[in-house]
């Protein structure tokens, strides 16, 4: 559609839930084409909202974009609905692994084929290729998706949702409270899925060092706003990145507010 | 003492027969139930609406009895599409509450709108099959059993298993599965919550018809209906709010009991204990066990 090489564009954004709390104070960021990108910061800190803005889910929580615009392949999605942006490729996987437990891991994966009008045929050609990804996920295709592990449910999303055909996947916190080896596995398909299905990825996460070492670029928010950004190499070589994201702590700061904070004093002082 | 043991399976075959309407109906509120975690006050109100809209196309208008039962499914869908657009829509970020008192307002308005179009009066309807027992079944079984009873144990046990089908096999039924399980994450894979939304209230629309036709061709096209229909509260009680066999055998289960207490028990009441049973029988579930026999627990324990 357009020759933009951002896929997503998010200009000053402002986000209050109820008309009443502001989540988002001022958040800008963008997502070339083909790349990964991710966003960094703690509970609460507004990647949730972030993603919810772009998928348009944020009215179902009445949320509302109070400020600024956001542009995917270079529209504004400000008219519309979550099932119409399933329609322009842009799926969201929500957090916590939100699978349909009564379903199986097969229909669960079907189900994400709902937006588009396929044949029989085309769906389980269609299947077979996400079972290439997900290959574990083929093995238990007929189990119920409630017992399935963790790592299995959050496979079933992610499958769930490339069903779609998504241009962009807008992925929160895949990688939530599972073991290491599991982390490694997540990020190793979602790297093939950007790689060889040319999807373009936003991701939200805590685990900040996998994420950067997976990612191209990322961005830092704490409490609504932006407070850092770069490539994924300088951000994990970035000594405040490692103080405060990458658990290597010298001293006991927690957040870039801190840190701000005490440039402000040493400057005072020097002054 | 086999005249007996005779007369027991007749009033048990006959409770477990009306029944499976009771079952048609609470399955009208598990569909509702399950895909937007309301119960609808309303069906009640459906059910006498859709069924004086049926007899009032045949005897006002002269539309023949196919034509004019189609007709009245139409309506019944067209009620659905309302309720979706006027009330569901916009009360899609409302408190189930909120929802919940709307589907009692919109009960008020299907009656108002029903005994405004065609008037207050019992009306007959007449199916063509007779409340009187089976010859053949009374002679070969020595069971006394209506015929109208056995067609609607068969309509209800077709219309469930068409469900059924629809549910299982059909694109729309694992829209409706995957809202019934997560409707947040049914929506961010694009399924339109509004479509299901359309099919369970016309699903049970068409449901509420069949119950009213079955139940109007015995005691009359009356308001009572929708007190009969409310019946189904103290079936989803026994059954669990949200599951389909559970609305089925909880169905079957308070059609045998308020039959068999009516007939051996109903005498030292002084009768029609039918009206009450039902509630009583609710009340210990709701006592013992809350969640009904086949509620959310189920899921777990497989
Ligand atoms: N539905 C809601 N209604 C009201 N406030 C909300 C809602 N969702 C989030 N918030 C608030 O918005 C802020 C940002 O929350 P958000 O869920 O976006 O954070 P997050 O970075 O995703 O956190 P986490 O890592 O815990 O998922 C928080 O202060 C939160 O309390
Ligand atoms: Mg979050």
């Amino acid at each position: 559609m357009s020759t933009s090489t951002n896929i997503l564009d998010i200009k000053n954004i402002e986000v209050t839930y109820d008309n009443v709390i502001l989540a988002l104070h001022d958040v800008s960021l963008k997502v070339p084409k083909g790349k990964v990108v991710a966003l960094l910061g703690a509970n609460g800190a507004g990647k949730s909202t972030t993603l919810k803005a772009v998928s348009t889910m944020l009215a179902s929580e009445r949320g509302k974009v109070t400020k600024g615009t956001i542009e995917y392949d270079g529209t504004s999605i400000e008219k519309q609905n979550p099932s119409q942006m399933v329609g322009l490729g842009m799926v969201q996987v929500l957090e916590g692994r939100r699978c349909f437990g009564h379903l199986t891991v097969e229909e669960n994966i079907i189900a994400g084929a709902y937006s588009r009008k396929l044949s029989k045929g085309d769906i389980n050609q269609e299947l077979e290729k996400i079972y290439t990804y997900f290959i574990r996920l083929k093995e238990r295709r007929k189990s119920q998706a409630a017992f399935t592990s963790g790592g299995e449910q959050q496979m079933i999303a992610v499958a769930r949702a490339m069903m779609a055909k998504p241009k962009m996947l807008l992925l929160d916190e895949p990688t939530m409270g599972l073991a290491p080896q599991l982390v490694a596995e997540i990020f190793n398909i979602v790297k093939e899925l950007n790689q060889k299905e040319g999807v373009s990825i936003l991701l939200a996460e805590q685990n900040t060092n996998v994420a950067l070492k997976n990612s191209d670029y990322g961005y830092i928010i704490e409490t609504g706003r932006v407070m850092l950004d770069g490539t994924a190499q300088s951000l994990l070589s970035n000594d405040q990145v490692k103080e405060l994201y990458l658990g290597i702590s010298k001293k006991g700061r927690k957040n870039f507010r801190d840190v701000l904070k005490e440039e402000s004093l040493t400057k005072k002082k020097i002054n | 003492m086999v005249e007996e043991l005779l007369f027991f399976m007749e009033v048990l075959v006959g409770g477990l027969l009306a029944g499976t309407m009771y079952s048609l109906v609470a399955l009208g509120f598990v569909l509702i139930f399950k895909a937007s975690a309301t119960f609808n006050f309303s069906q009640g109100a459906m059910v006498f609406f859709s069924v004086l809209a049926f007899v009032g196309f045949m005897q006002d208008f002269n539309i023949p009895f196919v034509l004019a039962f189609i007709l009245a499914a139409l309506l019944m869908v067209v009620v659905g599409l309302c309720t979706e657009r006027f009330v569901l829509r916009p009360l899609m970020n409302a408190s189930e509450d909120t929802v919940l008192m709307a589907t009692i307002g919109l009960g008020y308005v299907l009656e108002g709108l029903a005994q405004a179009a065609w008037g207050v009066e019992v009306r007959r309807l007449d199916l063509g099959i007779g409340d009187f027992p089976v010859p053949w079944i009374a002679d070969n079984l020595k069971l006394f059993i209506s015929a109208l009873d056995i067609t609607a144990g068969l309509v209800a046990a077709i219309m469930i298993i068409g469900l059924f089908l629809l549910f299982k096999y059909t694109k729309i039924g694992l829209g409706l599965r995957a809202v019934a399980d997560d409707a947040g994450a049914a929506s961010s894979i694009g399924i339109p919550l509004k479509h299901i939304m359309l099919l369970v209230w016309s699903a049970a629309g068409v449901v509420a018809l069949v119950a009213g036709c079955m139940w109007g061709a015995r005691a009359g096209v009356q308001f009572a209906l929708v007190d009969l229909a409310l019946k189904a509260l103290p079936v989803l009680i026994i059954g669990g709010f949200s599951s389909i066999p559970g609305a089925i055998i909880g169905g079957l289960i308070i059609g045998a009991v308020e039959k068999v207490l009516e007939v051996y028990i109903g005498p030292f009441f002084g009768g029609a204990i039918e009206g009450w049973a039902p509630y009583v029988l609710a009340i210990f579930f709701l006592l013992y066990r809350p969640e009904g026999l086949f509620g959310e627990k189920i899921i777990r324990r497989v």
